[in-house]
């Protein structure tokens, strides 16, 4: 039963409103990149006076835009492939093998979720150095590897897959490699794809722990060379807004990709 | 099946070529010493980015081909992002060789001792001379009778004014002997017809100069006590205090409208405007206004923005560290390419080799901006730096021309010295 007219038309004009609300600060700064130098602290306006691509101009000739782009896609690939792995072996192993101190383990494995990015930057940074790596790509990689969250939301998946399947396979003569690779990844595939979605942004977003480890300017991410752009008494917000126009275009068709995990991913966790 | 088995194996190949190249160091950490005899210096840099970083490479260059056993290789960050680095960087051991620093950082570097005293290094270089440098600007990057840093730029705060509406309202032009009350009696006459007088903010950055002028001091001598709530104090906030809704718009009109002032010059509804040299490039297209230093009260004080160069105290090329931290602030290339580029000027005594900079107009009295560095009202800077400047902004926001100033600066001065315990 579809209900009346007016009532419905309500229900637009407030969805519409909140999503207008939302939309407004993107659409600035998309209206703003195409704002001729020197005219954006105006007034916010949607459609530009004198529309004009200097911005974009500006940005390609003051950043080597190609390899930010290269370096953000290839570390997002790459941290977002190995945390999968890590993960989903991990939680498998939290949800279905019966060892000692699991549960303590679990608890430990949670609690550092707790720790903010700021505290740890120091030793961290200490130990890459230890290492040897500060200034690599590895260096950057390294934190990314495992996933406290990653382990988490795939244990809670895994936990709702029937245990009766694992124990067909068994009968069957399946090892637990086989029962993880050909019975539980399959089945966890939503998970894994919303899991995905979020290791590749949360990469693709990481600015602190690139800015530290960091130095060379041939290693730099997108986030890094955005706040490049920034000057100690100005700033020229056309080229700002330009090239983060450009930055959030491929998080944009990784959306529209998987927009069904992330909304998926968003009930499931309560998390954006 | 097979497309599965494609991504599968891409993803293999992505992570297998990853892994390789990610160990791999950047050119700026991978060693670059050819055979020992070289001297590389790391040199870490905010002021650069983002529209200098060719200009700086050009001084480097000059600097390599006069040294030819050093070579020098530069990291730049945005300010915003840059003291994040360099702290991590200092706790994680990996100090750059020499970094650039704002007053303010100077003022915290120097006191945690990981700066270098460049008066070691200096006094074994023959062809140093001192008396290149302002001699203000030399002395304020110093502590405890010790060189810790080389002034490398500065923007200093002039009195801009708009020559037009001194024509029409009949009253001469300011000069360099102005005070405080010549600046008050030309901005009433100039007050009228939808033009205001004066302009200066009412805030702490404004305060610390005013109260320099009229001769007074922020905090005792071991700053252990803030003395801004002295007589002098009281008057520095009364000439403030005495412009908005006056000479100049209240602070309501003005709100948060960006670049209101800025908008009201270029308009020639301003006649008298306090603010910074880094205006001279928004004006270039204006003409009829020029500038003067800043009318003072018993004092002239200038509010100076300055940059400085420092070396790590762990550096291990003190000597080399040191020629290029001179080359950086007194070598002719680097003169003449901030001039050329309009990059921020070095504090030079003799503006000789500044003339090119000299000869540019508008503004035709450009020499007020080094005449603005001789009297130099220096920012008081504390540990909880950015708290002392929200205690006094906010202060002077619910203040007006009426409130009992002496009890306003009490309670300020008060809650200052907390800050100092």
């Amino acid at each position: 039963m579809r209900s009346p007219l007016p009532r419905r038309l309500g229900w637009y004009l407030l969805f519409g409103t909140g999503a207008a609300l939302m939309l407004f600060p993107f659409l600035w700064s998309v209206a703003s990149s195409f704002e001729p130098a020197g005219s954006v602290l105006d007034k916010p306006r949607l459609i530009p006076r004198h529309p004009s691509l200097d911005g974009y101009r500006t940005f390609l000739s003051a950043l080597p835009f190609w390899r930010l782009l290269a370096n953000s896609m290839g570390l997002a690939l790459c941290s977002t492939v190995l945390q999968l792995v890590t993960s989903s072996m991990a939680a498998y192993a939290f949800a279905r093998l019966e060892f000692p101190g699991r549960r303590v383990i679990f608890g430990i494995y949670l609690a550092t979720m707790m720790m903010p990015l700021q505290v740890l930057v120091v030793p961290l940074f200490v130990e890459m150095k230890q290492f040897d790596l500060v200034d690599t790509y590895a260096a950057v990689l390294a934190p990314t590897i495992a996933s406290a969250f990653g382990v988490f939301l795939l244990r809670q998946a895994i936990v709702a897959v029937p245990r009766e399947l694992d124990e067909a396979a068994v009968m069957d003569g399946a090892g637990h490699l086989r029962i993880f690779a050909t019975v539980i990844l399959p089945l966890i595939r939503p998970a894994l794809a919303t899991f995905a979605v979020f290791a590749f942004m949360a990469s693709w977003n990481s600015f602190l722990w690139p800015l530290v480890i960091i130095r060379s300017p041939e290693f730099m991410t997108l986030p890094l060379g955005l706040s490049n752009l920034h000057g100690q008494y100005t700033t020229e917000w056309n080229v700002v807004m330009a090239g983060t126009v450009l930055s959030v275009l491929p998080i944009i068709l990784l959306y529209l990709a998987a927009q069904k995990y992330v909304v998926q991913s968003t009930a499931l966790t309560g998390l954006k | 099946m097979t497309v599965r088995r494609y991504a599968r194996q891409a993803a293999a190949l992505i992570v297998a070529v990853g892994t390789l190249a990610a160990c791999a160091k950047g050119s700026i950490t991978k060693n670059n010493d050819a055979g020992g005899a070289t001297t590389t210096l790391h040199y870490f840099t905010f002021s650069a980015a983002p529209d200098h970083l060719k200009d700086l490479d050009k001084i480097v260059q000059a600097f390599e081909a006069q040294n030819p056993k050093i070579k020098v290789t530069v990291e730049s960050a945005p300010f915003a992002d840059y003291f994040t680095k360099l702290q991590t960087a200092f706790a994680g051991g990996t100090a750059p060789d020499t970094f650039e620093l704002d007053y303010q950082d100077f003022v915290s570097y120097s006191s945690s001792g990981s700066l270098l005293d460049l008066s070691g290094p200096a006094g074994k270089d023959g062809s140093y001379q001192s008396s290149v440098y302002e001699p203000t600007s030399l002395s304020a990057f110093q502590a405890a009778g010790k060189q810790y840093a080389m002034p490398e730029s500065f923007s200093t705060v002039v009195l801009l004014y708009n020559k037009k509406l001194f024509d029409a309202a009949g009253v001469a032009y300011p000069t360099a002997d102005w005070t405080w009350a010549d600046e008050s009696a030309a901005a009433a006459k100039l007050t009228g017809k939808g033009v205001f007088g004066d302009y200066q903010p009412v805030s702490f950055f404004e305060f610390y100069k005013a109260l320099d002028q009229a001769g007074g001091s922020f905090f005792n001598a071991d700053k252990t006590k803030a003395t801004f709530n002295s007589p002098a104090g009281v008057k520095a906030a009364q000439w403030l205090l005495s412009k908005p809704g006056i000479t100049m718009p209240t602070l309501a009109q003005i709100g948060g409208t960006p670049d209101y002032d800025t908008n009201l010059f270029k308009t020639n509804k301003l006649a008298m405007w306090h603010n910074g040299i880094w205006q001279f490039a928004t004006l270039k297209d204006k003409s009829d206004w020029d500038v003067v230093v800043e009318p003072g009260d018993t004092q002239k004080a200038s509010a100076v923005f300055q940059n400085a160069v420092a070396a790590s105290k762990t550096t291990t090329h003190p000597d080399a560290s040191w020629k290029w931290l001179k080359f950086l602030t007194s070598s002719t290339v680097m003169a003449q390419t901030r001039v050329d580029t309009s990059w921020e000027l070095p504090p030079l005594a003799d503006a000789g080799v500044l003339k090119n900079y000299l000869a540019q107009s508008p503004p035709a009295n450009r020499q007020a901006v080094f005449d603005s560095l001789k009297a130099q009202a220096l920012t008081p800077v504390i540990a909880q730096q950015q708290k002392m400047q929200d205690i006094l902004d906010k202060a002077f926001q619910g203040a007006s021309k009426g409130t009992d100033l002496q009890k306003l600066l009490d309670d300020t001065a008060a809650k200052v010295d907390a800050l100092l315990k």
